[in-house]
């Protein structure tokens, strides 16, 4: 057993740090270590009001750790009705491993699962893929693409900009699109785009790390999309209004 | 941000001026920063043995307490005084629950004495005495500080002044002035904060009304033109310094801006100040309205005078200047952060008490072209940003551009300076990888340029390209090899390197011939000015002018290339840094070995 532990820490030191890039005799430190850290980021944590009189409640959240260039991500995005009864309902909760491939963008790649949190229910599993960062113009992008145990192939876009309105204060635009690549009738997506959403939020740091938030947003089904959600007597468009919080530590 | 005194207290200033007030002062200001200096022929020396006692503990600082490491006491910590010639004896022992280490920044010593844990000796564990003993071949204005993690942001630094072997330092009086950068939160947050959380500390950024403002003056047109570059290029014309006045004090001596450190001066006297960048990672400019000051040395070594109103002073720097106050009035002593967040003063007065106008901060300053290693008469852009998308910027003549619009007034009104030699650098394609965002393609010599924020000012403002070498130093062979080295960055991850690669990614050393004359060159690829240190051995700055000014550190502006003559005369490994403190925490440094 204290070989093994020997072994491994013995790998890890190889692994954590190559060679040396000076000169040192071997007890002593290494001048730089390498650095490592995490962050659980709450991008949006809100009350939405629907203009069904809905109430949600709705988070968009990623947590990571990791160096400069190689990090592992967990992120999640959901919504739960208020007073229901019923389970929240994930709309993406993933585990990826993620590397800096250019200056701004992280390779990601990683499992996750969306669907009802309810005991029992069929939910959807798949591989993603993301391509994550910041685009020219400073939008802050999570592109990616979906594979589940079918072969259905989804793709989504998000995408932020903040303006400044003064040094603690944003208004910040939002978009996010869904597409499907092939027909998943089993999850209701038919291939071709199926939903743009829109949102507008200003935004007041109280603190770098605690910003409240009110805002409102415009979401309409698209294509084959469309006529389904009209054909099951749903609303091809819905607009709401938000409260909530930007958050992390 | 800075509390007016109020009158009623400088009324109990005034009346309890004296001896009473100067032993108050030296409380709370390091015994060294006495007010009243030190005449010349003064003898504090160490002749003997030096004992530093390295400890944490509550402290005053600013009005606040804060918990500091301190020397003996005080934070910053003694002045240690050598003469040149003699051999010097210091006695480390640390009282802290870490390590720790001194290293004696600027000075001329064996490899084991220079104090890099993990590059010259193993660092000093809590309870242990680290005796470092070496001979002294130099004079001037020097410091030490920890090499130990982010110490150095807590204090743990203090100056060292070596007296000339004849004794004559050219005042009848002269004072020591350190400035750092304090801030009551732990700098293990302050570098986390920075690494996820980019612009944390920049509360001076550009706004929605700026770009109406711009729109309204300028135009819609060139507006769209000056924001898109650097919106394409994802960066801040207005990032100057990392961590600012939002959550740093400014300290001159260990005092803050109501504290007032005073230096006294007797009227008709030549008076030498020793002024010490000791900061984490504050460039300041200094000056002191109504009395122009000489320059008689950089980084510790003497250089022909020349007299100015203001200078940057980079992290690490020193410069000497004597002034001549003329009557019998108050000055002060004023030291404004590159970015305008803050600043801190001191006076130089004849009675304590007494106070002078402070200056209200400048505007805060923008980068403009010349950071991103553009200049007007540029046909083809000269900015690339790596990763594939090229940012393809043309015809923008014209542009605004802050760096070097008002360049040329400002060197109108100076003498003419020789020019740098054109090294002519071409980046290959492909950049540095994604730990650069930026590569500068056309890097220029900035050595005439006073700096970003000091392009306008209508005063006399040294440049690098002014200093010129007291005498020639002894090895003039011309260099026998290049060695050429990028500094390089990453803004938003804070990824900070040298071509491209951090410290604990690269496979070795950069290896000097040990008796070679090289020739470094350094171009920095990044958006950022860089105090560049070199541990063991001196860099005679190539600016065009004879004899070359000798430095230890050398800071270099957004996308500027220079060049230093260098002989590899000190056997061993040597640390090579950025003096950020947080870029070299980040990995922007490397050991360079001479064998």
């Amino acid at each position: 057993m204290k070989k093994l532990k020997t072994v491994i820490s013995l790998m890890w030191i190889g692994l954590s740090a190559p060679l040396f890039a000076g000169h040192a005799e071997d007890d002593w430190p290494e001048p730089i270590k390498t650095y490592r850290t995490g962050q659980v980021l709450f991008d949006r944590l809100e009350v939405t009001r629907t203009d069904n009189n809905e109430d949600l409640l709705v988070w968009d959240m990623l947590a990571w750790y990791g160096g400069d260039r190689n990090r592992v991500y967990f992120k999640s995005e959901g919504e739960n009705k208020w007073d229901d009864g019923e389970p929240a309902e994930l709309e993406r909760t993933e585990l990826l491993a993620s590397h800096l491939i250019a200056p701004f963008w992280e390779l990601q790649g990683g499992v996750g699962t969306r669907g009802s949190t309810a005991s029992g229910a069929e939910r959807e599993n798949y591989l993603v893929f993301s391509f994550f960062g910041m685009a020219p113009y400073r939008f802050e992008m999570d592109n990616s693409v979906t594979v589940n145990e079918d072969g259905d192939i989804a793709a989504n876009i998000e995408a932020e900009y903040d303006i400044r309105l003064s040094q603690v204060s944003y208004l910040q635009p939002r978009v996010e699109l869904a597409a499907a690549l092939t027909d998943a009738e089993e999850y209701d997506r038919p291939s071709g785009f199926n939903n743009i959403r829109l949102g507008l939020r200003y935004r007041y740091e109280l603190s770098r790390e605690f910003a409240p938030y009110v805002g409102v947003y415009w979401s309409r089904s698209l294509g084959d999309k469309s006529d389904q959600v009209r054909d099951q007597g749903g609303d091809e468009s819905e607009t709401g209004v938000v409260v909530g919080i930007r958050m992390w530590f | 941000m800075e509390e007016p005194i109020k009158p009623g207290r400088r009324r109990f200033i005034k009346s309890a001026a004296g001896a009473v007030s100067a032993l108050a002062l030296a409380k709370i200001a390091p015994a060294w920063a006495y007010p009243l200096g030190r005449s010349y022929g003064d003898a504090i020396r160490a002749d003997n043995a030096v004992d530093l006692h390295i400890r944490r503990e509550n402290l005053n600082v600013g009005g606040r307490l804060g918990r500091p490491i301190t020397i003996n006491g005080s934070m910053p910590g003694p002045l240690i005084r050598l003469k040149e010639g003699q051999r010097a004896r210091l006695n480390v022992t640390n009282a802290l629950d870490e390590d720790t280490s001194i290293h004696w920044h600027g000075i001329i010593l064996p490899e084991n004495m220079d104090g890099v844990p993990g590059v010259s000796f193993p660092g000093i564990r809590p309870g242990e005495t680290f005796h470092y003993e070496y001979d002294v071949q130099q004079n001037g204005t020097y410091w030490y500080h920890s090499h130990s993690g982010l110490q150095e942001q807590l204090g743990h630094l203090g100056p060292l002044v070596i007296d000339p072997a004849d004794g004559d330092i050219g005042a009848d009086r002269e004072h020591v002035i350190v400035l750092s950068d304090w801030t009551f939160e732990d700098p293990h947050e302050v570098f986390r904060n920075l690494t996820v959380a980019e612009g944390y500390y920049n509360y001076q950024q550009r706004t929605l009304s700026d770009t109406l403002a711009d729109i309204r003056g300028q135009g819609l047109a060139k507006t769209w033109q000056d924001r898109s570059m650097w919106n394409q290029m994802r960066m801040s014309a207005r990032d100057i310094l990392d961590v600012t006045g939002s959550t740093y004090t400014y300290l001159m001596n260990g005092r803050d801006n109501a504290t007032n450190w005073t230096a006294l001066y007797k009227p008709g006297e030549k008076v030498r100040l020793r002024i010490i960048n000791g900061s984490a990672m504050s460039f300041f400019d200094f000056r002191i309205p109504g009395l122009e000051m000489t320059v008689v040395s950089a980084d510790g070594q003497p250089v022909k005078p020349v007299t100015v109103d203001e200078f940057r002073i980079g992290v690490a720097e020193t410069y000497d200047v004597i002034v001549a106050p003329k009557g019998d009035r108050p000055y002060t002593l004023f030291a404004e952060s590159m970015d305008r967040s803050g600043y801190v003063r001191g006076t130089l007065a004849t009675e304590l008490g007494q106070e002078a106008e402070v200056p209200e901060l400048r505007p805060v300053p923008e980068r403009g072209m010349a950071a991103m290693g553009m200049s007007h008469d540029m046909g083809d852009m000269g900015m690339q940003s790596p990763g594939g998308d090229e940012s393809g910027m043309k015809g923008h003549h014209g542009m605004h551009d802050s760096d070097d619009d008002n360049m040329n007034d400002n060197m109108n009104n100076g003498p003419q300076r020789p020019s740098a030699p054109d090294l002519g650098i071409e980046h290959a394609p492909g950049g540095h990888g994604p730990g650069a965002a930026m590569i500068a393609r056309n890097p220029v010599s900035r050595l005439n340029e006073p700096g970003v924020g000091l392009e306008g000012v209508s005063h006399r403002v040294l440049v690098y390209g002014d200093l010129v070498g007291a005498h020639p130093w002894p090895d003039e062979r011309e260099p026998e090899r290049d060695i050429e080295l990028h500094l390089t960055g990453n803004m938003e991850r804070y990824m900070w390197s040298f071509d491209g690669v951090k410290f604990t990614e690269v496979d070795g050393p950069v290896q000097f011939h040990h008796g070679e004359r090289l020739r470094l060159i350094m171009v920095n690829d990044t958006m950022m000015d860089h105090p560049i240190h070199l541990h063991g051995m001196w860099m005679e700055l190539e600016n065009g002018q004879y004899p070359r000014p000798r430095k230890h550190t050398i800071s270099l502006k957004p996308s500027e290339v220079v060049s230093l003559q260098i002989s590899a005369d000190a056997p061993g490994s040597w640390a090579f840094h950025c003096h950020l403190l947080y870029h070299m925490k980040a990995g922007m440094f490397r050991v360079v070995n001479v064998s």
